[in-house]
């Protein structure tokens, strides 16, 4: 019934910024386990300066690791897969807040 | 590296373009295997008389693996749920014939927008319609009363057209009224558009009227007198929206827009701290200790 104008905003930026020859990295979240801020197919747009375009995998929760391996991806080319453990995270009050396992794809644009 | 299929950007492109003339389009994405990193689009067009006609794109070059992908991308367009907590997007494993290794694709689906039609162009339908934009509908109003057909009052709405009570829908196409909500002014003119509604073939995934008890019952019995199945009366939501004490046109349109998205996500309905009770579960209280 409803559909989320944050994977279209996402597309269009990716097509916007092909248009203009910048080079983007797209995060997209592929699989989940248990408790995650975000379900498969969120996705965020990295620019070519390391700066968030549109989008999130889920703020705080892991995010870090994937700009990370955006700027990895700027740099080679390369595609790789980012295995965010959530379970692990002891830098959050309780395990209920962010408590699961999601694998993102990390793509050149 | 990906050297075959379509690349992100592409298959964003060509996901925009289709969704812009009503077609549902399917993305997979091999995660691993012989075409890693390849992505192959299925499109399926906005279905007409000559019923649904799909299509690929994105080569794979490797026409087994591309038999299987097609397989399940068939299956996605159909409309299944691709994983167990987003309908619309989640990977699955394929197996080539022979092969002992299963391949994890990523399938992303991306519909068209659903097309919301609001019956009645008075005060309740202003803030309505801005939630209905909100929430992704593609939104056309509907009144016959001149004055209040007036595009000025519904800037995010695709159309405002002026209807005659007497045949309500004749110029509005079906993708556009998938979604009904009648806010008329009147329980006859709510009468004249259910008694339509609720025998249309395909039936609209929704159909919400907004009204008092009295006045739904009143047009709950005129439905049966005039014949209406006692089963189509469950196809209709009435009165429309959560419970929210809402009193002014805006905070209606939130209660009723609140109700639409619990449909869509299957949520509940309730308080999220009534839900997940954090301080009750994970810090029991202590405070009469403290105080001692």
């Amino acid at each position: 019934m409803t559909e989320s104008d944050e994977h279209l905003r996402v597309l269009r930026t990716l097509v916007e910024g092909a248009e203009l020859g910048e080079p983007m990295v797209v995060a997209t979240i592929v699989r989940t386990r248990g408790s995650t801020p975000r379900k498969e197919g969120a996705r965020m747009i990295v620019g070519a300066d390391g700066r968030v375009r549109a989008g999130t995998v889920g703020g705080g929760c892991g995010e870090g690791e994937v700009i990370e391996a955006a700027a990895a991806t700027l740099r080679d080319g390369q595609s790789r897969t980012v295995r965010v453990d959530l379970t692990e995270d002891l830098l959050t009050l309780s395990p209920a807040v962010c408590g699961g396992i999601m694998e993102i794809r990390v793509e050149p644009a | 590296m990906v050297t075959t299929g379509l690349s992100v950007v592409e298959a964003a492109r060509e996901t925009l373009a289709a969704r812009e003339r009503g077609a549902t389009v399917v993305v997979a994405l091999l995660l691993e295997g012989p075409c890693a990193g390849a992505r192959r689009l299925r499109i399926r067009e906005r279905s007409d008389d000559r019923g649904p006609r799909d299509r690929s794109l994105g080569e794979l070059g490797h026409p087994e693996l591309e038999e299987v992908v097609d397989g399940i991308l068939d299956g996605a367009l159909d409309g299944e749920p691709l994983s167990a907590r987003s309908s619309e997007a989640g990977t699955r494993s394929v197996l080539l014939p022979g092969a002992t290794n299963e391949i994890p694709v990523y399938l992303e689906r991306t519909r068209p927008p659903s097309g919301l039609l609001i019956v009645g162009a008075g005060h309740i339908a202003e803030p309505l319609h801005l939630q209905g934009a909100l929430l992704g509908f593609r939104v056309t109003v509907a009144d016959d009363r001149p004055d209040f057909v007036d595009p000025g009052r519904f800037p995010r709405a695709q159309r405002v057209v002026r209807i005659d009570f007497s045949d309500p829908f004749h110029a509005i196409e079906h993708p556009d009224r998938s979604h009904v909500i009648l806010v008329t002014r009147g329980h006859r003119y709510d009468y004249e558009c259910l008694r339509r509604l609720v025998v249309e073939d395909p039936l609209p995934e929704y159909i919400g009227m907004i009204g008092s008890r009295r006045r739904v019952r009143a047009t709950f019995h005129q439905l049966l007198e005039e014949g209406v199945p006692r089963a189509a009366l469950e196809r209709i939501r009435a009165p429309v929206g959560l419970d929210l004490g809402a009193e002014t046109p805006g905070e209606i349109a939130v209660a009723v827009a609140a109700e639409w998205v619990a449909i869509t996500r299957g949520g509940s309905g309730r308080p999220m701290v009534e839900v997940e009770r954090v301080a009750e579960r994970f810090f029991p209280n202590e405070a009469d200790d403290d105080r001692e």
